[in-house]
């Protein structure tokens, strides 16, 4: 479960986010929009610890994550997937390595890489181009990539931070798909977003953010 | 709402496993990347090298140097002369008093007639020497020390002579073997200070060229932070990249060693067999090589470490 309890983030020029109290239960899908600037994206660099909050406090399966410090952030941020808008793919590297980075870091045996790295690769319908490089792969195949790496080690949490903002209808279609296929396994999704066509299509909560307050979507 | 995920649930040895095949596939892909770029690999470790292998080569200089003139020292010995005086009989009993000593391995006795006749042959004063009435050199004995008695038991040795009655002087030039020890001594500093100045400069390149290749993998380093890995885990790789730069360094300071040495040779030797020594002019040898390798290794982790640390804390996400 995540508990954001009167969060705010104040950066020296404006607050980015103000008293924000939202909880999210595991296995939940919550799509998180506003227009930009009203703080989706300080609300997931919270989360992932990627900034602290000024105030306020973060909880995640009960764990005040003001206490993470150190080199228990990576393992915090390992039970997290990520999918990024811009894909962040390593283009020195082939399909496969990209997709094995998160178990290469998590400690899995190099022949469980194998096994769940072409898993995750035939959920997102890229088996077969596994020694391909990511660059020669389309704008939708990229962030199906992106998404694969994200959940190849099993995360508890996946977050998106617009992973349709450069794809087609069609595509952010499927995109939204497959996160609801992971979630139907029991992954807490949050997916950042501001295409409120598409994601007012699909039945989940939609936490609205303005200015950097929750103005819609904090109940359950 | 669904049943939620389990998470990872590594077991501890898949960790260990996985930590071995990381460490190998970095160690190899660093290598792989320092290859991939020939020229920039080539100048780091032609830097490395010759930061190495300047002190390198004065200190195989110096070992040589002293090899040799180790073979120059003789024995030390005291000249014993005693009072102008003293009869042969005389100067024969002082000489078993002496040769009693246990710091005294042996004494030969020189009468004044054969240290006359020898100074005249010597210096080809004869003629001179005859119209003088008396024989104005005292007879000598010369004193070997045992082979043990060090500077310390040497001086008490001289102490121990001068008291002997009959004895005037005791003669013990020690003064070129303090010379020849204080200037090896220098040069050993010398060599000391400068490979020390060498290695210093080794790593400061050493840790910006590191610096550089955070520099450039930024991206890559940010995305493997943000999708779970440790401080350990993105600096791995350029701790290998600093460890081949400091062997290849070393490597090629030993090649620039070995072939300066091999020019060096010749007229050396040719040089040490005019002083009729048996010496060769020796080179860095297998250990050597070695040595030098395993510094510059050492010498490019610890430039490594420090730079990616430094480096990786700066770095968001952190």
């Amino acid at each position: 479960m995540i508990e954001f309890n009167r969060v705010s983030k104040r950066y020296v020029d404006h607050d980015a986010l103000r008293d924000v109290s939202l909880t999210i239960p595991t296995g939940e899908m919550v799509f998180l929009t506003g227009h930009s600037g009203a703080g989706k994206t300080t609300f997931l660099r919270l989360l992932m610890l990627l900034e602290r909050a000024s105030m306020g406090s973060l909880r995640v399966d009960g764990r005040d994550t003001a206490r993470i410090k150190g080199r228990n952030i990576g393992r915090y941020r390992s039970e997290f997937g990520i999918v990024f808008q811009d894909h962040q793919l390593l283009y020195d590297r082939s399909v496969l390595e990209n997709v094995a980075l998160p178990l290469e870091i998590a400690g899995f045996r190099p022949r469980d890489i194998q096994r769940r790295t072409r898993a995750a690769l035939d959920k997102v319908g890229l088996l077969g181009r596994e020694r391909a490089n990511p660059a020669v792969l389309s704008g939708g195949e990229q962030q199906r990539l992106g998404i694969a790496r994200a959940v190849v080690a099993r995360p508890r949490f996946l977050i998106a931070d617009e992973p349709t903002g450069n794809l087609d209808p069609q595509l952010s279609a499927e995109i939204m798909g497959l996160f609801e296929a992971f979630n139907r396994v029991g992954v807490t999704v949050i997916v950042a977003s501001h295409d409120l066509a598409l994601i007012s299509r699909l039945r989940h909560r939609i936490v609205t953010l303005k200015a950097g307050r929750l103005v819609a979507g904090a109940g359950l | 709402m669904n049943k939620p995920a389990a998470g990872l649930g590594i077991a501890p040895r898949a960790s260990v496993v996985s930590w071995v095949h990381h460490h190998r596939q970095a160690a190899s892909n660093s290598l792989l990347r320092a290859f991939r770029l020939p020229v920039a690999t080539g100048l780091t470790w032609l830097v490395v090298g010759i930061a190495l292998a300047l002190p390198a080569s004065l200190l195989v200089i110096l070992q040589n140097i002293e090899a040799v003139t180790g073979d120059m020292r003789s024995p030390a010995r005291f000249s014993v002369l005693l009072e102008a005086d003293t009869s042969l009989n005389a100067a024969q009993t002082i000489l078993k008093r002496i040769e009693s000593r246990v710091d005294v391995r042996d004494v030969t006795l020189i009468p004044q007639d054969q240290a006359l006749a020898r100074f005249a042959a010597d210096t080809g004063l004869v003629g001179l020497l005859d119209s003088i009435p008396d024989n104005p050199l005292p007879h000598t004995l010369l004193v070997n020390p045992l082979a043990s008695v060090e500077s310390e038991g040497l001086s008490e040795l001289a102490k121990g002579l001068k008291v002997v009655r009959g004895v005037d002087q005791v003669v013990f030039d020690t003064l070129w073997q303090a010379r020849l020890a204080g200037v090896l001594q220098a040069g050993r500093r010398l060599v000391m200070g400068i490979g020390l100045l060498m290695m210093v400069g080794a790593v400061l390149i050493l840790a910006n060229t590191i610096r550089l290749a955070i520099e450039a993998r930024r991206d890559e380093i940010v995305v493997i932070k943000l999708i779970g890995a440790n401080d350990a885990y993105a600096r791995r790789p350029f701790l290998y990249t600093g460890l081949w730069s400091g062997f290849g360094g070393g490597l090629l300071g030993a090649i620039m060693v070995g072939v300066f040495f091999i020019y060096l040779s010749e007229p050396v030797n040719q040089l040490l067999q005019l002083y009729d020594s048996d010496r060769r002019f020796t080179g860095l040898g297998i250990m050597g090589v070695l040595n030098m390798m395993f510094l510059g290794g050492a010498l490019g982790l610890l430039s490594a470490w420090h730079a990616a640390t430094t480096q990786l804390r700066e770095l968001e996400p952190r």
